[in-house]
């Protein structure tokens, strides 16, 4: 049962992050099918600094880099979509699908090549180990141990509700991905604004990824990429209706699933049903489905998401 | 405008051109990788990828059965990059592909396999399932207004699941290796007959699936340009609005192009699975070929015969990975530069835009949606 | 009142678009605190001139004075800086947005970026007192009605304190209680000193708040007359002009047998949940042209889209040759006897990546002249595309195979002009046939109608033109706000007559409204 808390947490702040990147991006009016990507790019540049930090670096310094690395490779990656579909005005769908294919091929190329050059040529695998890094997160609390990944996707949870609601420059996202041309009549740049809603969706993206491969594992092998978390972030978000509050519970009830897969047989009840995990985990894309069907005539989704915005075009 | 419009301004040169262009800069980024992962030996890594399988220059049997192979490849490639083009002509971007093609493994992995049932059964088999696959996200877009990118993102993971459950089970999978049993071995019944093997240097693989690509590709291009049905889907992918006000029935349309690009997706995997060539694993994420056939179908132009050439591009890329050199690069370099390649699809607009340059009018539909826009740049002139 | 009293002075503005003069020589002056009426028919070049006053476009000749001082405004962030806002045709709100947000967007009060929304709802609260705007800051936009949606765009130019209010055809989307409390509420602007610049072309509304009311027709400047010294009638010719340009050769209609009978039929508007065809009846009979006259926006768009089915009918009947084909499918419609040249050449009428002679075709592919086994018979369609295209003159560069996006519009329009006249039929509507054409063009679509008319068709004519209303018609209805409020015989009224009724100043009963 502890088990079951312990990855239903991970897999819910996991989802939780790059949801609400995917919020971001979406309400600035970018539909963003990329967030795979992004979270591998976040995953690679994270896993990397763990390796390298001497085995002596302080804890504190192992979390604030591995993190720093992430959210900044994750903006990085987040840069494709927002040139492609921003100013060259790119197919949002096939350059999202361009982005994942990107970033596993080149996680795969990039790791080997960083193996190979480390190991003087005995390495040719897509793997990093990070055992050293992994265990700086962890914090025990009584039997339930819990990572530093999870009390930071919280506090970002917190902040991006906050940011959502309260804020003027959050307004102006929003309008931006439901009325572009009424953004720009009060002189809002609907261009800089969807390049923020892109650019947090890559911040948010790549920390996601980071805790996915590191919150539960000391190992991971990058030509596997991040096995359809980032898609399954997207039916969390529009679950969560593209609201930071829904979002959140959403992907509570998403983890919750996921988890089930993987410790079913560890719990007596459920290991008597005989249903193998599989069917847990097809359960979420289901449930979106239908609730897609029922509600989709009342769909909050962000009116003018996936269309360019061109100024000249009035 | 009432001359013929210079050889560059056509719209088919166009795409040829801007295709090339994308294929052209995605070789070199790659050249750019190669060099910065190892500088002396780039050339010779890019020559490697390059040259491929005609190393093999002494003997022609070895030659013309890797070549064999690649063709053999890029057959599932190449479909599902028909069923991506087809869906697209009509003005959906048929994501869904990608589980639909994975169903179709399922299905044609179990026929063949369980059941026992001959090649051309289980055919059927995958076509059917793949075309329920496709049913079910034409039907959700059709009558619940869902977006059909969304309900076949849905749809991949939700069929990649149960084809994990079904060839999972022992009477298809062999539990010591985790992978699904050879079909040679159990069924040789469903295997694909097979074609020309001997002019492909005895290449066991080499099936009707061949000639049945070439055949399916000229299908699609007589039905999208010489047919009644074609003639719709057309008009409806262009401009949604004339399609209706011309009283074609949009709701049945949707559910049929998707079911027919379903089953093009369907049949692409049992084109590949019934040659015996590879063995299906569990796999944790939706097999990249539907999403490869994304890459090929722009690649290609959106048009039938273009993804032939294509896929047979991007396939033959793919493979030339494995000539590298490993003691300096990595075979995956490959990938990364079909990925780039499709990156760079999403500018063929803006280069069509450049070539058109000077042109009063630089507006060359892709997207059916910006008929609004030339229509709003009418109106304004007219006042 | 002096010189010195002009807030805004667009002094010889002249644009020019491709082919085509939109403002010329256009001079508008306006005095502070007046209401100032800018009227003309569609076409008469006042967008343009809007569209120039607020940054959208940069004019070829002409300066623009603030406060007598000549300013450069190139884009719309200029204009706001200098006080001018403005009440867009189609709103700019965001629709899940609360009242209050969509105010505050741009402008929005901020303490170290977070919203510090209280002292806005007071200001806005307060506003809305003042100048009796009432709305509820917390409601969503899209809850609220199409008037208070208006009322929070014109406290959007209260926020920011601007001074110049250019109001864009706002009476098109309210109803008439709504209209009565916008006059109100703008003469209450002009009163606190608010400067307001009000395009219309409703007679009646100027002479209820304007103070003064400029000209335009087909481009030019026609002059500013006081409002409260000239007669609507005066009006309406400033705006209508004299001129008949066009005069069409035809015999005297002999109506034969109604064809087309529409009876109490409403239809729903897109835009806003109202019905804004209301209880519309009348007949066409077989050799008769049948005009609906009206300015744009009075509901014959939604009317021609209900009748060919575009549009989904509220209530009602439509017979065709006695059979009700209220609710058929579009096909059904089209195999059945009507004909339709939309306004929309575009959006419905073509499928602009198609060739010329896949357009021909576009309602009769699957027909079995043009198909057999479902499969296209490119000759029979190519020689039938080459023969209407020789028939109606249809130029284009590359013959049946030219794509059609690369035509002029002209060609593009008498292509739809010959599928339409070609196919079966025994009503042909036509909407808006010669928009945006050259004269040449008007002449021969003109001579086409008249000549189907003389077949034994039944014609059912939208225009906005009223030459071409008054030269083609044998019978004329005038629409104004969703209904038919007049029916007169082109013979034996007047372009002012006409223009009366087209602003609602005069209604079916004959008396003035």
């Amino acid at each position: 049962m502890i088990l079951l808390i312990q990855y239903t947490l991970i897999f819910a702040a996991v989802l939780i992050l790059v949801a609400l990147g995917g919020m971001f991006s979406e309400r600035s009016g970018i539909i963003n099918l990329g967030l795979e990507g992004i979270m591998v790019f976040g995953a690679m540049a994270g896993a990397m600094v763990m390796v390298l930090l001497p085995s002596h670096a302080s804890k504190a310094t192992i979390i604030i880099l591995t993190l720093v690395a992430a959210a900044v490779a994750g903006m990085l990656s987040s840069l494709f979509i927002a040139v492609a579909c921003i100013n060259f005005k790119a197919d949002q769908t096939l350059i999202g699908t361009a982005l994942n294919m990107l970033a596993t091929a080149s996680a795969t190329v990039i790791v080997k090549a960083f193996n190979t050059s480390r190991s003087d040529g005995t390495d040719f695998s897509a793997k990093l180990d990070y055992v050293t890094g992994h265990k700086a997160f962890l914090i025990h609390i009584g039997e339930l141990e819990v990572s530093w990944f999870i009390i930071v996707a919280a506090l970002l949870l917190i902040c991006s509700t906050v940011f959502f609601y309260k804020t003027k420059f959050a307004l102006r996202l929003r309008a931006c991905g439901e009325h572009p041309q009424a953004a720009d009549s009060v002189g809002i740049n609907v261009y800089a604004m969807r390049y923020a809603g892109v650019l947090l969706s890559g911040f948010l993206g790549g920390l996601g990824g980071i805790i996915y491969i590191a919150a539960a594992n000391s190992t991971w092998h990058f030509d596997y990429g991040v096995a359809g978390a980032g898609f399954l972030a997207l039916a969390v978000m529009i679950f969560g209706q593209w609201k930071p509050e829904r979002i959140a519970w959403s992907a509570v009830l998403f983890a919750v699933f996921r988890s089930l897969s993987n410790v079913n047989g560890g719990i007596d009840f459920l290991a008597n049903l005989h249903i193998p995990g599989t069917i847990y985990n097809m359960f979420p894309y289901i449930v979106s489905l239908i609730v897609l069907a029922l509600t989709s005539k009342n769909s909050r989704a962000p009116k003018a998401e996936g269309i360019p915005y061109d100024k000249g075009a009035r | 405008m009432e001359k013929k419009p210079s050889f560059f301004r056509r719209p088919g040169v166009q795409t040829v051109l801007a295709s090339i262009i994308c294929a052209i800069l995605g070789i070199l980024v790659g050249f750019l990788i190669l060099l910065a992962m190892n500088p002396s030996h780039a050339v010779e890594g890019m020559t490697a990828i390059l040259r491929n399988f005609l190393k093999y220059d002494q003997s022609s049997t070895t030659l013309m059965y890797y070549f064999g192979s690649t063709l053999v490849k890029a057959v599932p490639l190449i479909l599902c990059s028909e069923a991506i083009l087809f869906a697209y002509k009509a003005g959906l971007f048929n994501i869904g592909v990608a589980g639909q093609y994975t169903v179709g493994i399922m299905a044609s992995l179990y026929t063949s396999i369980a059941l026992g049932w001959s090649w051309w059964l289980c055919i059927l088999a995958a076509i059917a399932a793949g075309a329920l696959w496709g049913f079910i996200s034409g039907f959700f877009k059709a009558v619940f207004n869902v977006n059909e990118v969304i309900a076949g993102i849905m749809m991949n993971w939700i069929g990649l699941y149960l084809t994990n459950i079904v060839l999972g089970s022992k009477k298809v999978m062999d539990q010591s290796t985790s992978k699904t049993y050879n079909i040679l071995s159990k069924n040789p019944d469903a295997l694909l007959p097979s074609f020309l093997a001997n002019v492909f240097g005895h290449n066991q693989y080499m099936t009707i699936a061949l000639p049945v690509t070439v055949i399916v590709a000229i299908i699609l291009l007589v039905v999208l340009n010489k047919t009644t049905f074609g003639y719709e889907l057309r008009a409806t992918g262009h401009n949604k609005e004339a399609a209706r006000y011309a009283g074609m029935n949009a709701t049945r349309n949707v559910i049929l192009t998707l079911v027919i690009s379903g089953g093009i997706a369907g049949f692409a995997a049992s084109m590949f699975y019934l040659t015996g060539i590879e063995q299906y694993t569990l796999a944790s994420s939706v097999p990249g070929m539907g999403f490869n056939g994304i890459a090929v179908a722009f690649l290609g132009g959106l048009h039938p015969i273009g993804a032939i050439v294509a896929g047979l591009f991007i396939e033959y890329l793919t493979m030339g990975g494995q000539y590298l050199d490993t003691n300096y690069f990595n075979p995956q370099v490959a990938d990364l530069m079909v990925a780039i390649i499709i990156y760079l699809c999403g500018f063929v607009l803006f280069f069509k835009h450049l070539m058109n340059k000077g042109k009063a009018k630089a507006l060359t539909n892709v997207n059916a949606e910006t008929e609004e826009n030339t229509t709003t740049d009418e109106k304004d002139k007219e006042v | 009142m002096d010189k010195d009293d002009y807030v805004i002075e667009m002094l010889h503005i002249r644009k020019e678009f491709p082919g085509i003069v939109a403002n010329d020589d256009i001079t508008l002056q306006l005095k502070r605190g007046e209401i100032h009426a800018l009227l003309g028919e569609n076409g008469a070049g006042k967008s343009t001139l809007m569209s120039v006053l607020f940054g959208l476009y940069t004019p070829e000749k002409g300066i623009i004075k603030k406060n007598g001082k000549e300013v450069r405004i190139k884009n719309p962030n200029d204009a706001t800086a200098l006080g001018i806002g403005m009440v867009h045709q189609h709103f700019m709100l965001v629709d899940i947005f609360t009242v209050l947000d969509n105010i505050i967007l741009g402008a929005e009060p901020n303490k170290f970026g977070f919203l510090t929304k209280e002292a806005a709802r007071k200001r806005v609260i307060q506003l809305s007192e003042k100048y009796n705007l009432k709305v509820d800051p917390d409601a969503k936009i899209e809850d609220i009605t199409v008037g208070m949606q208006q009322r929070v765009e014109i406290l959007k130019m209260l926020y920011r304190d601007n001074e110049v209010l250019i109001f864009d055809e706002p009476t098109a989307v309210l109803t008439p209680q709504e209209i009565d409390e916008l006059m109100k509420i703008m003469k209450e602007l002009a009163a606190e000193g608010k400067s307001i610049l009000f395009i219309t072309h409703k007679l009646n509304e100027i002479k209820e708040v304007a103070d003064r009311c400029s000209i335009l027709r087909k481009g030019k400047y026609i002059g500013t007359v006081d409002v409260e010294n000239t007669t609507k009638e005066e009006l309406s010719s400033l705006m209508v002009g004299h001129s008949v340009s066009l005069k069409v050769d035809k015999k005297e209609a002999q109506p034969a047998d109604t064809v087309l009978q529409i009876k109490d039929l409403c239809v729903k508007s897109k835009l806003h949940n109202k019905d804004c065809v209301h209880n519309v009846s009348f007949d066409v009979k077989a050799g008769e042209i049948v005009c609906i006259a009206g300015i744009d926006g009075n509901g014959q768009t939604e009317l021609i889209g209900g009748l060919t089915g575009l549009e989904n009918i509220s209530g009602g009947q439509i017979l065709l040759d006695g059979e009700d084909i209220t609710r058929k499918s579009i096909r059904y419609k089209n195999t059945h006897g009507i004909s339709h040249v939309p306004e929309d050449r575009h959006k419905h009428g073509l499928v602009l990546d198609y060739s010329l002679e896949d357009n021909m075709v576009l309602q009769r592919y699957y027909e079995p002249k043009f198909s057999r086994f479902g499969l296209l018979k490119r000759d029979t369609i190519r020689s039938y595309s080459d023969r209407l295209t020789k028939q109606f003159d249809v130029r284009s560069g590359e013959g049946a195979r030219t794509v059609v996006r690369s035509m002029s519009g002209g060609n593009q329009q008498k292509a739809i002009i010959a599928r339409e006249m070609d196919r079966d039929h025994k009503l042909l509507i036509a909407v808006q046939p010669t928009r945006g054409l050259d004269v040449g063009a008007i002449e021969y679509i003109h001579k086409a109608i008249v000549n189907e008319r003389d077949q034994g068709s039944a014609i059912l004519l939208v225009s906005l033109e009223l030459d071409e209303v008054m030269n083609l018609s044998d019978r004329i209805l005038v629409m104004y706000e969703g209904e038919i409020v007049g029916e007169v015989d082109p013979k034996k009224t007047t372009l002012q007559e006409l223009g009366l009724y087209m602003s609602g100043a005069k209604k079916d009963t004959g008396k003035e409204a």
